[in-house]
């Protein structure tokens, strides 16, 4: 199988200290006002009530397997790494145009206040290619957030997957409507599981897809098919030219 | 033939209409190459992949569509601030002044003989009472005017809705972009239509034999004067006169 990196979160293992928030900030220089990850507070949800303790849900962009967000983009400018599986953002080939965010159930992207294009974690891809983990995972004080191929057994977030197969104890947090196969997947009681939004496609490109699109289709095939027919014309009936020096007088193209 | 030659075009018309044409039809193939997304392209994943290859990737083909595009865009700004009392606005002025009597039929009329062809429409419509003849056209016929005016608000649109979709990446703050998402489809829609009639444009200056002449004008800038009296009999008589 190929290469997915992905976490295994242990959420009964987060204390809320939010230290993987400020290490995410810290190593990505994350603009002021906007995060790359969060901690879900499981005492929001309406079940809270009935539940014993509290519960917190760790997270941040998915990776997903099936990204309405890559879906949302014109230019190819997010895309489904098929190296190591990561959702990647080509900066210098997004225009900021911002569909991907509200196609992100997760509302994982933010439009970057300077840069002016999508941004959202990489899992940390500058650390990893010095050979080091994600930065909320290094910071993680009770190690909840477990990193790594989820398809190779020998990587930390790999065993646990394999580990947990069995039990079925993984459960991966998703809005039924927006079924995206998220590569984040939990461990323990993550807490509110329904809080994703329905993936939305923004107006404009849905008009693009359904009408624009084939409008255009039409009107370039009908006109091609034309010039093609007034071609086949000239060449097949070359005679029929309009005389030099036509009788009465003229002929006004 | 040996007709004498006239004057049709400047050395700056000539200059601007390949310049344009060269700059339009790079536009049109890198920026249909920037759609990579499938619900988008109409050629297919091919297409996208095959100028992501030549461009050294995304990145590349954005960078030279961008710059190409403000090329053109800075050229004809010049031109029009240099030269638009001289040539720019004749020029508007005569493809946007249609008569409606004379240049509707004349459309109306061409179209039949186009299609029908010449013999046919000699053999059809000839004995319903129309001798066949074209009604006399000025310096640009009806066909023309249509196909400019499309091609002048077309490249406008191209321009306006292109200059949002580059300034959202360099001034644009906001958050919210939705005139940015719009602009995206209507730079695309304004480019499809465009090039529906940039297509017959090209067919019927470059391929239709008939117009052989216009196109040798577009070089050396002269047309012989039987082909301007024979096609642009208004003008002819006016430069006669
Ligand atoms: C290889 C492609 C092209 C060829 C061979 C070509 C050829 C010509 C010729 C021969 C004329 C002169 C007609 C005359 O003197 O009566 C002309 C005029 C013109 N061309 Fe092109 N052209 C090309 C592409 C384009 C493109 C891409 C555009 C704009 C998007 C364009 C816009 C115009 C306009 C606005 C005129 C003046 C009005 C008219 O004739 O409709 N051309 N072209």
């Amino acid at each position: 199988m190929s290469k997915q990196l992905g976490m295994v979160i242990d959420a009964s293992l987060c204390l809320d200290c939010k230290g993987c928030l400020s290490a995410c900030k810290q190593a990505n220089q994350v603009p002021e006002g906007k995060w790359r990850n969060w901690i879900k507070d499981g005492d929001l949800e309406p079940a809270a009530a009935a539940r014993r303790r509290v519960v917190f849900q760790p997270g941040g962009c998915m990776h997903c397997d099936q990204p309405t967000c890559v879906s949302a983009c014109p230019t190819g400018a997010t895309y489904k790494d098929r190296r190591d599986g990561t959702v990647v953002i080509n900066r210098d080939l997004c225009i900021g145009c911002g569909q991907c965010l509200p196609a992100c159930p997760y509302g994982a992207r933010y439009r970057h206040p300077h840069l002016r294009v999508a941004d959202k974690c990489d899992f940390c891809v500058q650390r990893r290619a010095d050979g080091l983990e994600p930065a909320c995972v290094s910071t993680c004080p009770t190690k909840a957030r477990v990193f790594g191929d989820l398809n190779d057994p020998h990587s930390p977030a790999g065993r646990l997957m394999k580990k947990h197969a069995a039990d079925q104890t993984l459960t991966q947090v998703v809005n039924r409507r927006s079924p995206t196969d998220p590569n984040l997947y939990y461990l323990g009681d993550p807490g509110p599981k329904h809080w994703p939004a329905q993936a939305k496609m923004p107006e404009a490109l849905e008009f693009f897809k359904n009408l624009v699109k084939p409008a255009v289709n039409l009107v370039v095939g009908v006109t091609g098919l034309g010039v093609v027919a007034m071609l086949a014309k000239q060449l097949l009936m070359p005679g029929d030219a309009p005389p030099e020096h036509p009788p009465q007088g003229g002929d006004h193209e | 033939m040996s007709s004498p030659m006239i004057q049709r075009h400047t050395n700056t018309g000539i200059f601007m209409h390949w310049f344009n044409a060269g700059c339009w039809l790079f536009l049109l193939a890198t920026g249909l190459g920037l759609l990579q997304n499938p619900d988008l392209q109409p050629l297919g994943a091919w297409y996208p992949g095959l100028l992501r290859a030549v461009f050294g990737g995304g990145d590349g083909l954005l960078g030279a569509h961008i710059a190409v595009a403000l090329l053109w865009l800075a050229v004809w700004a010049g031109y029009y601030l240099r030269f638009a009392g001289r040539y720019a606005v004749p020029f508007l002025v005569s493809i946007f002044t249609l008569d409606p009597r004379r240049d509707l039929q004349w459309i109306v009329k061409k179209n039949f003989q186009m299609t029908l062809g010449y013999k046919m429409m000699a053999r059809l419509v000839r004995p319903l009472g129309w001798d066949g003849r074209l009604p006399e056209q000025e310096y640009y016929n009806a066909g023309q005017k249509l196909a400019a005016q499309v091609m002048v608000l077309g490249s406008l649109v191209l321009a306006v809705s292109g200059l949002i979709l580059a300034a959202s990446s360099w001034i644009i703050d906001t958050p919210n972009v939705p005139w940015v998402q719009w602009s995206i489809t209507i730079h695309y829609l304004a480019a499809g239509l465009t090039f529906a009639i940039v297509l017959v444009h090209i067919y019927m200056a470059a391929i239709a034999k008939e117009e052989r002449p216009a196109l040798w004008s577009m070089f050396n800038g002269q047309v012989p004067a039987a082909y301007a009296e024979h096609h642009h009999k208004l003008w002819y008589d006016k430069l006669s006169k």
